[in-house]
């Protein structure tokens, strides 16, 4: 039986290639998706809808505001290019809440679904009459997810922030601590003032951070409610999401009172875990418990470096990361970043020492790794047309993602869910649409 | 140390009671993964070797202090966990994980691919003496392709996907987040689809193999990039704090500090407008597209009339005309923050071993809700908890197996591998 070696047996068993005669994780869970203007409700959505979740997206009858967030002012046919990434696999359908024939209708789907995402200002939909207290009456087991940065309850919310605006990837970053330590410290005047300033990340880190922690939190409620029956309401913040993960800043502060602030591509609790310039770019290196620095510096022939920052203490001393970087950038501005990567990789003493390649997104997107594993892949798509977009993300063997398809036009499958939900036929639905409810 | 709302939290039931993980991973990402299901309520049986722990992250503390001997680094990912200190290099200790997989839901492992499975623990070795495991292997590349050899860490993730070029200002540097979240968003991840496995398994009664690459996870959350890129044949290249698909929607210098503006709805934008008293910019750009093509003509004047108010100004008139604003806090505020505090988002709690902590808690769930209960233990501190009460061990067998050097302890040696300076032997421990 164990004919092969492992790398072979994880690839025959989890090639995304493989996937279609697998049974989906989320098979006979359907979730109504009300997101409006946040990549945070769409991903976590996106990620239950490519396990196999029967997903329907909700949207006003215009569209969602999220289909015009993209660059340049690029769509493909109606639509921007995020929105494109994450309207994979679900159904796109209209309706208006915000009258009173529109809500009958949303009351009447929500019998049939197990998740609500929604990502409107807090207490949007109570004052709609939609609150988590009405809708669990209609459905006791339903899991209600609500995700704004302000949360939906607190001091903040009752001051009135976040009310009557979209909720912002770059609010989730900036409030949640995570863009006070991305960037150039003050004190690197060799560049330009205003870029020595807490800076957001390019893409929408607060909105997919925050999608996933949804997803995770919904998915735990799912198990809940699928061994008791019952249901829960979930409030998720991207920004809170965000403050969790910025590794132990929050720690940090309350056991010494020390403020963790932006050090450009340096590590403040270890030495080396950094970026170094390279002849044709940039290179990361790490090197940081001390057999492993002793490691580095051995490749770089720099013996005298390990007696002099011997501890991790030296090594994580601020004052000392310049320095040292400029001693090991002695070595590697020699070469080039591929060279720099085969002489690592080459290595064979004692210790563990890492170098890898810091690239342009047009230069990895060529990378043969991604397109062989369909982390990114050419998809066909029967709206949008040939499309080389973000995969699929998870290997696995028994349940795998998949990708079916990637967007749908703005109430493309209204006839079909609600008549699979409702029972609605054409005539009734076009009413609706003179209506202007759906 | 708990008020009323604390001990509701704690008195409320959790998602995950009854299920089982074996979390022999390392450094941040699979400590992470395994952490998310233990603030569920999983029971978390994480694994380190004997005497140093696992090194590459009880060593990490910023200027290398570890105060009350804690580990900034370790803690941060590893709390509710029992502590298991095994070698791993001796057959007895493959045979200590090999009776724990038996009786686990789940095992979660960061080695290099291939590892366990030629130390016989594998997924194809361990499904044989439990068929229903869910086993989630987290790399930097995967199990297979190409790169399945190259070790990696988060920055070299954030590296290699192009999010450090993405990121910083045109005439600055490419900047990477100094969060590690290539391993904190593949983390969250990799416990979402555990999760999605367990449902199948409590269905179908299937476990199954997960193989979860960091850098692909970085991939996926890069939004717009691959598309445009393919689309125009051109990079994408950074703007620095100007986001130029949702415009406006920037983090601004003000007289006292920095705040985070956005107006992208016609009406927001508006309302930001009239704020600036610039009317004439909203009916230059009151369509969207213009804005998008022509964004540094938005930007700019936003800079330059933030420049000239106070965050507090700034935020007292994004209620009064409608458009979205927030402080750009950092770890003091967000502790000091009444709101984060009335929502115990920072949530403080009596450790049974350190004394009085605070970790962040995002998982508010009415019914089920994450709660922290004790922080990172000292290497091999919970030992006999595991070994007696859930493998039923004698306490005979276990001293055997200390003298033979299979279990172990911490070393002092190590940083913030050992119990606080003042331990009387017996406080924390659960067994």
């Amino acid at each position: 039986m164990e004919v092969y070696e492992w790398t072979d047996w994880a690839r025959l068993n989890t090639e995304p290639g493989r996937a279609k005669d697998k049974p989906q994780a989320l098979d006979g869970v359907t979730v109504l998706d009300l997101s409006y203007g946040s990549f945070a409700g769409l991903f976590a959505s996106s990620l239950m809808a490519e396990m196999g979740a029967r997903v329907i997206r909700v949207e006003p009858p215009e569209g969602d505001i999220a289909r015009n967030m993209t660059p340049q002012a690029m769509k493909v046919k109606d639509t921007g290019l995020a929105y494109i990434v994450e309207g994979r696999n679900k159904h796109h359908i209209t309706l208006d809440i915000n009258i009173p024939k529109g809500r009958e209708i949303f009351l009447k789907m929500l019998p049939k679904v197990q998740v609500l995402i929604e990502t409107f200002p807090p207490r949007y939909m109570e004052n709609l009459g939609l609150g988590w207290e009405v809708l669990r009456e209609r459905n006791p087991s339903l899991i209600y997810c609500a995700i704004n940065s302000w949360g939906q309850e607190g001091p903040a919310v009752d001051e009135g922030m976040g009310q009557g605006t979209l909720d912002y990837d770059v609010v989730a970053q900036a409030l949640g601590g995570f863009a006070w330590t991305v960037g150039l410290p003050e004190d690197y005047t060799e560049f330009p003032e205003y870029t020595r300033v807490p800076t957001r990340m390019g893409n929408w880190m607060g909105w997919y951070m925050g999608g996933a922690m949804a997803a995770f939190s919904i998915m735990s409620a799912l198990i809940f409610a699928e061994a008791t029956g019952e249901g829960q309401f979930i409030d998720i913040s991207p920004a809170e999401a965000l403050a969790t993960v910025n590794n132990y800043a929050f720690h940090v502060y309350y056991l010494t009172g020390l403020v963790i602030g932006r050090v450009a591509n340096f590590e403040p609790a270890a030495y080396a875990y950094h970026y170094v310039q390279a002849k044709d770019g940039m290179v990361f290196l790490a090197g940081y418990a001390d057999p492993n620095w002793k490691a580095l510096c051995s490749i770089i022939n720099r013996s005298d470096l390990v007696e002099k920052y011997p501890t991790v203490k030296d090594r994580t001393n601020p004052k000392n990361f310049i320095p040292m970087t400029q001693e090991i950038e002695k070595f590697t501005k020699r070469y080039t970043r591929e060279e720099i990567l085969k002489i690592w990789l080459d290595y064979r003493g004692p210790g563990v020492t890492v170098a890898g390649e810091v690239l342009k997104p047009l230069e990895s997107m060529k990378l043969e790794h991604w397109h062989e594993r369909k982390a990114l892949m050419k998809i066909k798509d029967k709206d949008y047309g040939e499309l080389l977009v973000q995969g699929i993300t998870s290997k696995m063997s028994g349940t795998p993602p998949v990708l079916k398809w990637v967007c749908r036009p703005v109430g493309a499958d209204n006839s079909l869910i609600y008549r699979e939900l409702l029972g609605y036929d054409e005539e009734e639905l076009n009413r609706l649409k003179a209506q202007g409810v759906v | 140390m708990l008020d009323a709302k604390a001990l509701e939290i704690m008195a409320k039931r959790e998602a995950l009671k009854g299920i089982r993980v074996l979390d022999i991973t390392r450094i941040i990402y699979g400590p992470w993964a395994a952490n998310l299901l233990a603030v569920m309520g999983a029971e978390v049986i994480h694994v380190e070797i004997p005497g140093s722990g696992d090194l590459l992250i009880r060593a990490v503390s910023p200027g290398g202090v570890f105060p009350r001997g804690l580990s900034p680094g370790m803690m941060c990912c590893n709390s509710n966990k029992y502590y298991l200190a095994v070698d791993m290099h001796k057959e007895e200790g493959l045979k200590i994980i090999k009776e724990l997989a038996a009786r686990c839901d789940v095992i979660m492992e960061n080695f290099k691919p291939g590892t366990f499975d030629r130390w016989g623990i594998g997924y194809r070795q361990l499904k044989e003496i439990n068929p229903d495991i869910i086993y989630v292997s987290m790399q930097g590349f995967g199990n297979w392709g190409p790169y399945w050899t190259r070790p990696s860490y988060d920055a070299y993730a954030q590296g290699i996907t192009g999010l450090a070029e993405i990121t910083g200002f045109p005439d600055g540097l490419a900047v990477k987040a100094q969060t590690w979240i290539g391993d904190f968003l593949s983390g969250t991840l990799a416990a979402f689809y555990t999760l999605a496995a367990l449902r199948h398994r409590n269905r179908m009664g299937e476990g199954q193999f997960i193989d979860l690459s960091q850098a692909e996870v970085l991939l996926r959350a890069m939004d717009w990039t691959w598309l445009y890129q393919s689309i125009t044949g051109e990079g994408r290249e950074r703007t620095g704090n100007w986001d130029p698909a949702v415009v406006p929607s920037t983090i601004a210098k003000t007289k006292d500090g920095f705040v985070a503006i956005g107006a992208f709805p016609k009406k927001e934008f508006q309302g930001l407008c009239q704020a600036m008293g610039r009317a004439d910019l909203y009916e230059e750009f009151r369509d969207v597209e213009k804005r998008q093509k022509e964004y540094e003509k938005v930007y700019r004047p936003i800079d330059e009339w933030a420049a000239g108010k106070t965050t507090q100004e700034i935020l007292a008139l994004s209620r009064e005309y409608s458009f979205a604003a927030a402080p750009v806090n950092n770890s003091e505020t967000i502790h000091k923050n009444p709101h984060f505090n009335a929502r115990k988002m920072v949530w403080k709690f009596l450790d049974p071993l350190w004394g009085d902590l605070a970790y962040p808690r995002p998982w508010h769930l009415s019914e089920t809700p994450g709660r922290v209960r004790w922080s990172m233990r000292p290497v091999g501190f919970d030992n006999e908890h595991v070994m007696i009460r859930i493998l039923g061990y004698t306490q005979g067998e276990v001293e055997e197996l200390y003298e033979k050097g299979v279990l172990g302890k911490w070393d002092e040696n190590f940083p913030a591998t050992a119990p606080p300076k003042d331990w009387d032997g017996k406080k924390g421990l659960f067994y």
